[in-house]
C-alpha cells in the first residue's frame, strides 16, 4: 500500500488522530513524499517538533512561510524536484486578520482588538485553533502558491472537535443567539425587563447569579462589537466549512497501535462516515515488526564472534532476548490492530492503510524523515 | 513517593499517548493501599478505567471500580447543570437556565467553561463536606488532557479570577485556585517516557506549570522504560556502523541486539537529560511487553509508585 496516489491526485491532505500518534511527522513526511515528486508543497503545522524542524534549517520557526533550503536535501542525497515549504500557525494573528478585514471601520475594529474579553476568546474559545487552522488552510489554498498543501491538526483531546469547529463557532456567534442577548441589554447595560419574556430574565439572572452583576454586561458589549464583522464572517466559516468537503481534500487518519488510540480513530472514521466524507486513509505510526526468523544463542554466538562485537560471555543469550522481546511487542501490536483490520474490511469503500514500522529512535532529521516518506508512498 | 500521599489533589498530564490513564490508575491504587478513599476523574475522553479496573464502561455517576477507588467521565454539561443547581436552589430556575438554546449555544462555545465545568466538580468532589463534616474522598486524580489542552484547563480558573467580577463563580475560582497552588494539598503529576521527544516535552510542560502558573510539579513518571539488556562498552560495539544481514538466524540476533542497543542508548541520554533539567522526584515504571491489560499490571504498577 503507498499513499503515494492520494498525494498525486489531491490538493489538500488533512492529517487527523488523537494526541501523541505522529500526526506532524506523518504531515512532514507525505510533504518530503511529494515535493521528491515534484510538487510544490506546504506543511501547515501547529507544534512543529523543534530537532526536525532544526534539522530543516528552520531554526526560529514563525508563522511565515519557511521555505526549506535545497541543498539541505542534497546534503541528505535527497532528490528533491518540487519544493517544501512550513508554515506555523498563529491562532490569534490569523484572529486578528480576520477582524481586520471583516471589521466595517477602522474604530470598529480597534474596540474589538483592545477588549479585554478578545484577549481570552482569541486563543481559547472552544474551537478556535481548530477554526483558525482551517481559515489558514482556505486561505492559502486561494492563493494557488502550492500544489498541495498538508495540515497537522491541532492535537484535540477529540479529533471530533475539529470537524465541528466551524458549526461551533457559528452557532456560538449565531445571530439569533446574538440578537436576543443584545436586545436583553440596554445600550445603558442595565438589564431592561420590559422588553424581556419572563423566562429570558429568569434566565439572565440565574446566570448573573453565577458571574456576578456586571460580567453579563462586560459581554454583551463585546458580543455586540463582535456582531459588526458578523456578516461576513458567518459566510466565511460557511465557505471554510464546505471546503474542508471539497473533493481536491483528503482526510488520512493518523494512529498509533495503542489501544486508546485506534478506538479514538475508529470513532473519527465512523463519523466521517456519517457525515459523507471520504476516509482516504488509515496510516499506522511505530508498528513493532517481528523478527524475520527464529534465533538461538548458538547461532548468536557464532554471529557475534565473526563480527567480534566483543560482548560479555552470555552476550550472546541477551542478543536472543532482545530478539525475544522485539516479537512479543509485534505480537501486542498485532493484537491491539486487529480490531482496526476487522473495521477496515467492513468498510464498503475501503481506505488505504499503511504501517510505518517502529524505529529504534524518533525522527529528528531529514534522513529519518525520508525512511518513513518511503514507506509512506513508495 | 511519600510527599503523594499527604495531598487531596492530582492533577496528572503529559505527552500524548504516554500512558496517563495506567499511571492514574495506579496512583489511586497506591493511594487505596493505604486506607485512602479515592476518586478518580476522567475528563470527557474515551475512557479505559473500566478496562484496566475490569469493570462495567464507566460514566458520570461516580462508580466503585476497586476497593477504595471510585470513578467518573467527568460529562461538562451534566457538571455545569449540577453546579447550577446547587447554587440557584430552584430547579425550574436552574431548567429555565439550561433548557434554553441560546444559553447551551453560548455555553458551548464560552472559552474555558467546559474545562472549568470538568476540573471544578473534579476540585468540589475533593472539598465538599459530607454530611459529618468529613470530605469523601481523602485524595482526588484528575486524569487529565495531554500537555497542552492539560494547561489551558489549569489557566482556566486562573482567568476567571482575573476577568470575572465577584460573585459565585469567582469565589468557587479563587478557593479551587486557591488550594491548587498550594503544594501541600496539589500537586501535578507529569507522565513521560524515555525518549527524546517526550521528555523535551516534560521539561517545557514543567517550566509553564510552575513558571506561568505558579503550581507544584510533585512526580514525574517515566513510563516504559526498558530493562537495559547491554552495557554501555556492549551497546558502543553493538552502535558500531555495519551493514546487518537479517536473512540468518545469528544476523536476525545481531539486528535486534544493535536495535536494542540504540533503545538503551536513547533512554540512558533522555534519562541523563531530565535528570539534569528536572529536580521534582522521578518514578520509574517498567515497559509492558506483553501491554497493560487489566489490574495485575496496574497493581504491580501500583506497588512501584508507593
Amino acid at each position: 500500500m503507498s499513499l503515494a496516489p492520494l498525494l498525486e491526485s489531491r490538493r489538500v491532505v488533512l492529517c487527523v488522530g488523537s494526541g501523541g500518534v505522529g500526526k506532524t511527522t506523518t504531515a512532514a513526511a507525505l510533504g518530503l513524499a511529494a515535493a521528491m515528486q515534484g510538487k510544490r508543497v506546504l506543511c501547515l503545522t501547529i507544534d512543529p517538533a523543534k530537532r526536525l524542524a532544526n534539522s530543516l534549517g528552520l531554526e526560529a520557526m514563525t508563522s511565515e512561510a519557511q521555505v526549506v533550503d535545497p541543498a539541505r536535501f542534497a546534503e541528505a542525497g535527497l532528490a528533491v524536484g518540487g519544493s517544501l515549504t512550513v508554515m506555523m500557525l498563529d491562532t490569534k494573528r490569523t484572529f486578528d486578520e480576520l477582524v481586520r478585514t471583516y471589521a466595517s471601520s477602522p474604530e470598529a475594529r480597534d474596540r474589538i482588538l483592545g477588549n479585554k474579553l478578545y484577549q481570552y476568546v482569541s486563543t481559547s474559545l472552544a474551537g478556535t485553533h481548530e477554526y483558525m487552522a482551517m481559515e489558514k488552510l482556505h486561505a492559502v489554498k486561494r492563493e494557488g502558491k502550492y500544489d498541495l498543501i498538508l495540515l497537522d491538526t491541532p492535537p484535540t483531546a477529540n479529533a471530533l472537535d475539529f470537524l465541528d469547529a466551524p458549526e461551533r463557532l457559528v452557532s456560538a456567534l449565531d445571530s439569533a443567539a446574538m440578537r436576543w442577548f443584545i436586545e436583553v441589554f440596554q445600550e445603558s447595560g442595565s438589564l431592561s425587563f420590559n422588553l424581556l419574556a419572563k423566562t429570558a430574565a429568569v434566565v439572565l439572572k440565574g446566570i448573573g447569579k453565577l458571574t456576578g452583576g456586571g460580567f453579563l454586561q462586560q459581554v454583551a458589549e463585546f458580543v455586540t462589537q463582535l456582531n459588526d464583522l458578523f456578516g461576513g464572517f458567518k459566510e466565511r466559516a460557511a465557505e471554510v466549512a464546505r471546503s474542508l468537503r471539497a473533493p481536491d481534500v483528503a482526510f488520512v487518519l493518523v494512529t498509533s497501535p495503542a489501544p486508546m488510540a485506534i478506538q479514538e480513530v475508529l470513532f473519527f472514521a465512523e463519523r466521517l462516515r456519517e457525515q459523507g466524507m471520504p476516509q482516504d486513509a488509515v496510516v499506522v505510526n511505530r508498528v513493532n515488526q517481528p523478527p524475520r526468523s527464529p534465533t538461538d544463542a548458538l547461532a548468536a554466538r557464532e554471529e557475534a564472534a565473526r563480527l567480534a562485537l566483543g560482548l560479555d560471555d552470555d552476550g550472546p543469550d541477551r542478543l536472543v532476548q532482545a530478539s525475544h522481546d522485539e516479537g512479543k511487542l509485534a505480537e501486542l501490536d498485532r493484537r491491539n490492530l486487529a480490531p482496526l483490520a476487522a473495521a477496515l474490511g467492513e468498510l464498503s469503500a475501503r481506505p488505504l492503510r499503511v504501517d510505518v514500522p517502529a524505529l529504534p529512535y524518533d525522527v529528528h532529521d531529514l534522513a529519518s524523515l525520508a525512511e518513513v516518506a518511503r514507506h509512506l508512498a513508495s | 513517593m511519600t510527599t503523594l500521599l499527604d495531598r487531596r489533589f492530582h492533577f496528572v498530564t503529559g505527552k500524548g499517548g504516554v500512558g496517563k490513564t495506567t499511571i492514574t490508575s495506579a496512583l489511586a491504587l497506591s493511594l487505596a493501599a493505604r486506607d485512602k478513599r479515592v476518586l478518580i476523574c476522567g475528563c470527557n475522553a474515551k475512557e479505559r478505567f473500566s478496562a484496566l479496573f475490569e469493570a462495567p464502561p464507566l460514566g458520570h455517576d461516580v462508580t466503585l471500580v476497586a476497593e477504595n477507588v471510585w470513578a467518573t467521565n467527568i460529562d461538562p454539561g451534566r457538571a455545569m447543570e449540577e453546579y447550577g443547581q446547587m447554587i440557584l436552589k430552584s430547579r425550574t430556575v436552574s431548567r429555565a437556565v439550561f433548557d434554553n438554546r441560546y444559553v447551551r449555544s453560548f455555553f458551548r462555545a464560552t472559552p474555558g467553561l467546559y474545562e472549568w465545568a470538568m476540573l471544578g466538580k473534579a476540585w468540589f468532589h475533593a472539598v465538599e463536606p459530607s454530611p459529618d463534616g468529613t470530605p469523601p474522598f481523602d485524595a482526588v486524580i484528575v486524569d487529565a488532557p495531554a500537555t497542552g489542552h492539560g494547561l489551558d484547563m489549569l489557566r482556566v480558573p486562573k482567568v476567571i479570577v482575573d476577568v470575572v467580577p465577584p460573585g459565585i463563580l469567582r469565589r468557587d475560582a479563587e478557593r479551587a485556585w486557591e488550594m491548587f497552588r498550594d503544594e501541600r494539598q496539589t500537586g501535578v503529576v507529569i507522565v513521560t517516557l524515555p525518549e527524546d521527544m517526550p521528555v523535551n516535552e516534560t521539561l517545557e510542560l514543567s517550566e509553564a506549570m510552575t513558571g506561568e502558573l505558579g503550581l507544584h510539579v510533585s512526580n514525574v513518571v517515566v513510563n516504559g522504560m526498558i530493562p537495559p539488556l547491554f552495557s554501555a562498552p556492549e551497546r558502543a560495539s553493538l552502535l558500531a556502523p555495519r551493514a546487518l544481514d537479517e536473512r540468518t538466524r545469528g544476523g536476525v540476533a545481531v539486528a535486534a541486539g544493535a536495535r536494542r542497543a540504540l533503545r538503551e542508548t536513547i533512554q540512558a541520554e533522555a534519562l541523563a537529560k531530565l535528570g539534569k533539567h528536572l529536580s521534582s522526584p522521578k518514578v520509574y515504571v517498567p515497559l509492558y511487553f506483553g501491554g497493560v491489560n487489566g489490574l495485575a499490571e496496574v497493581r504491580e504498577i501500583a506497588r512501584r509508585l508507593s
